[in-house]
């Protein structure tokens, strides 16, 4: 079979000849599940994260079933989200190696490029699909590429999971039977962003709100939360305008709401789109007290595009650091473990992806097999811990409602780090308010 | 009901948008007035100078404007070739083989672009120091409106070869009578490739410039024919004034249309406005005077 795609294996990520490695080779049971620094405690995280990081590792697969665990997937590596591409591909990786080390099975990932394409997504999920023995399909980032996996994967009958996936309507309208989220979703953001706001002192609240609203179904639900969650809090929503998505001239739309005096921007543009956006925020010399770009400003590539002209702003990526326990403690050992980096923060997709990982695991555990409809089961029935929280779902797919908070991240020196909730993790911040004028950037 | 500085500003959007425009479609208008060729892969071009300009940008970090003389001198040289080899072939064999020649090189360039230089796009910062300027009703942004200038000064420089020289006048010569003008002594095969240099060169220009204010991809380039073609629709094919007026038209008309109908509108306001003029009058506001004024 060929396999000039990615395809992580096992034995890849098992470094050197431990007894753990061993007994995962030979197909033996019981393996050692959440052992070494993964138990007892967050000491790793360091600045007081509390709880424990167990992340979920029950202990086991048993039963005595090894079937090789096959999962098909797609990450954006070039194309408009591409971006995100590599990010998720680590936080994959990370997860399989984490799988293969503690199943009781050996677990296969093949990725390939879906080239941020609905098309190409179904192209390549079709070929790998066709050719392997798949058991799991797992998704690629944006509600648009991950409708279109879950599409494919309800039609196939296997399970599927995805992240950066927001959008809930497709959760209630489509029947889904194998789709599952583990991510906050429109409402969750839409908490979040109300939390956020009250973080500020209540005499420097803002209360102005500005939407700008992409032309999609996922722009039109989370413009909608938006505005009922914060129209319903006090908040006035002054300004509400559609744009296409794709655009790449925001000149109306800013001044627009500098007309309105916008004070709180809330937008969930493409990456690219977001970037563009910032930069003709400052070419028109103006810019929001505060501003949340959903998945706009998630990538790293946000700040190597605008560098301080992207400090301050807000995003919802699922993960961000300084979230604690259920593995964060473990996800940051391996990734600076396992990537030659010098940055001090990992990159917030990374933990998105690798949360769906733990979510795979622990169903897979929990079902005992791998066969599609037991996993399916188990993803119903299995409370999950991940580095996102705790949380179970419901028969749709959509993770139960008020279980999961939408962690919002803020860019600042470089990094996105946590702004709300509050956490005692030394890589969260104080939520900075207000974004100054440019004058005096 | 919209606020009256909304309404400024989105016209003087418009307006300093509308000059790169005209900018783009000029070289298009050239080669369709004189050659009587539609350039299919006119936006395309355009893509490879922004490119250009991203890349000089990048790795050196002068400002695109360097970048955009670069892109013009190696774009027409591109022209040049592309005649030379290509082009001469086809030209006077009827509208149909050129276009499809046209079509393959923009598709080529579109997959060179995404093989050599990847999906992602990209963008340039101006690289200048300065500011906007206020003026009191409305705000201009720098990048916007040094772009404007350059185009602006790039179009008139245009019109003044076009004009004032010999090889400008040449140029009108064989875009009117391509016979007569043999029979005059000119070189019209020449005149061909001058032509077509100028042509790709001045779309390199527009990328270069476009670049500054808008994310450049592999896939740009039919995005920007549709806008210079509803340009040179609108003004008259060939007139170097009608393209200047067309490009301000529908710079503003987008920016109005976002603004009345919402951003969605905003590439449907060009469409209409090549449509309406096919319908109203097909020959454009300035009619076809054939290589300028």
């Amino acid at each position: 079979m060929a396999r000039d795609d990615t395809s992580i294996r096992r034995r890849t990520y098992l470094k050197g000849a431990g007894a753990t490695g061993t007994l995962a080779i030979t197909g033996l049971a019981g393996c050692t599940l959440g052992g070494g620094g993964d138990d007892g405690g967050d000491s790793g995280d360091g600045g007081g994260d509390s709880g424990g990081d167990s992340g979920g590792d029950s202990g086991g697969d048993s039963g005595g079933d090894t079937t090789p665990l096959t999962i098909a997937g797609t990450v954006p590596e070039t194309g408009s989200f591409s971006s995100l591409g590599e990010d998720l591909r680590r936080g994959y990786e990370l997860g399989v190696a984490r799988m293969n080390d503690e199943l009781d099975r050996d677990v296969e990932l093949i990725l390939r490029d879906d080239e941020s394409d609905a098309q190409t997504l179904r192209e390549q999920l079709q070929a790998i699909v066709s050719n392997n023995d798949v058991n799991m399909i797992w998704g690629s980032f944006s509600s648009l590429l991950v409708t279109a996996g879950s599409a494919f994967a309800e039609n196939q009958g296997l399970p599927f999971l995805g992240i950066a996936f927001a959008y809930e309507a497709p959760h209630r309208n489509d029947n889904y039977e194998w789709t599952f989220s583990p991510f906050p979703k429109s409402r969750d953001v839409a908490r979040s962003t109300l939390g956020t706001l009250e973080l500020i002192e209540e005499e420097e609240r803002p209360t102005n709100v500005g939407i700008w609203e992409p032309n999609s179904g996922w722009g039109e639900e989370q413009a909608d939360y938006w505005e009922d969650t914060l129209s319903e809090a006090g908040y006035d929503v002054v300004m509400r305008e559609v744009f296409e998505l794709g655009s790449s001239d925001f000149s109306t739309l800013i001044s627009q709401a500098q007309s309105n005096e916008v004070e709180v921007l809330l937008s969930n543009p493409s990456p690219p789109g977001g970037i563009t956006a910032v930069n003709q925020m400052r070419d028109s010399n103006w810019a929001p007290k505060m501003l949340k770009f959903v998945r706009g400003a998630d990538p790293s590539a946000w700040w190597s595009a605008l560098g301080e002209d992207g400090a301050y702003a807000l995003m919802c990526p699922g993960w961000v650091p300084g979230l604690t326990g259920n593995g964060n403690a473990a996800l940051r050992e391996a990734f600076f473990a396992e990537y030659d980096i010098e940055a001090e923060y990992m990159p917030a997709n990374v933990g998105g992806s690798y949360n769906l990982t733990q979510v795979a695991q622990q169903a897979v555990e929990a079902a005992g097999s791998v066969d599609p409809t037991a996993v399916r089961d188990a993803l119903r029935s299995t409370e999950f811990e991940t580095v996102i929280g705790s949380f179970t779902f419901e028969e749709n797919g959509l993770p139960t409602e008020g279980e999961l908070t939408a962690p919002t991240g803020q860019w600042w020196e470089g990094a996105q780090r946590l702004a709300f909730p509050d956490t005692d993790s030394e890589r969260a911040i104080d939520f900075q308010y207000p974004i100054p004028p440019w004058s005096e950037r | 009901m919209v606020a009256t500085d909304l309404l400024t500003q989105s016209v003087i959007n418009g307006l300093l948008l509308g000059g790169i425009y005209a900018l783009a479609a000029l070289g298009l208008s050239l080669v369709f007035g004189i050659m009587d060729i539609v350039n299919l892969a006119h936006g395309h071009m355009l893509m490879v100078g922004a490119y250009i300009a991203i890349l000089v940008f990048a790795a050196t970090g002068i400002t695109p404007l360097v970048g955009m003389l670069l892109a013009m001198v190696l774009m027409f040289g591109l022209g040049v070739l592309l005649q030379k080899v290509l082009l001469k072939h086809v030209v006077d064999e009827g509208i149909e083989q050129p276009i499809i020649v046209l079509f393959g090189l923009a598709l080529i360039l579109q997959n060179l672009g995404r093989v050599l230089l990847g999906g992602d796009s990209r963008t340039a910062d101006i690289g200048l120091p300065g500011s906007g300027i206020d003026i009191g009703i409305a705000y201009m942004s720098f990048p916007r409106t040094v772009t404007f200038v350059v185009s602006v000064l790039l179009i008139v420089l245009t019109w003044a070869f076009l004009q004032y020289t010999k090889t400008g006048q040449a140029i009108r010569a064989t875009a009117q009578n391509r016979t007569a003008a043999k029979y005059m002594g000119i070189n019209t095969d020449q005149i061909y490739v001058i032509t077509l240099g100028i042509g790709t060169a001045l779309a390199g220009a527009a990328g270069a410039l476009l670049s500054m204010l808008f994310p450049i991809d592999p896939y740009v380039g039919w995005s920007y024919l549709l806008k210079t073609f509803a340009v040179v629709v609108l003004g008259g094919v060939g007139s170097v004034l009608g393209t200047l007026v067309g490009g301000l038209v529908l710079g503003v008309s987008e920016n109005l249309g976002a603004l009345y109908l919402g951003g969605g509108y905003r590439n449907i306001v060009s469409l209409l406005i090549f449509l309406g003029v096919l319908l109203v009058k097909p020959e454009g506001l300035f009619g076809s005077s054939g290589g300028g004024e």
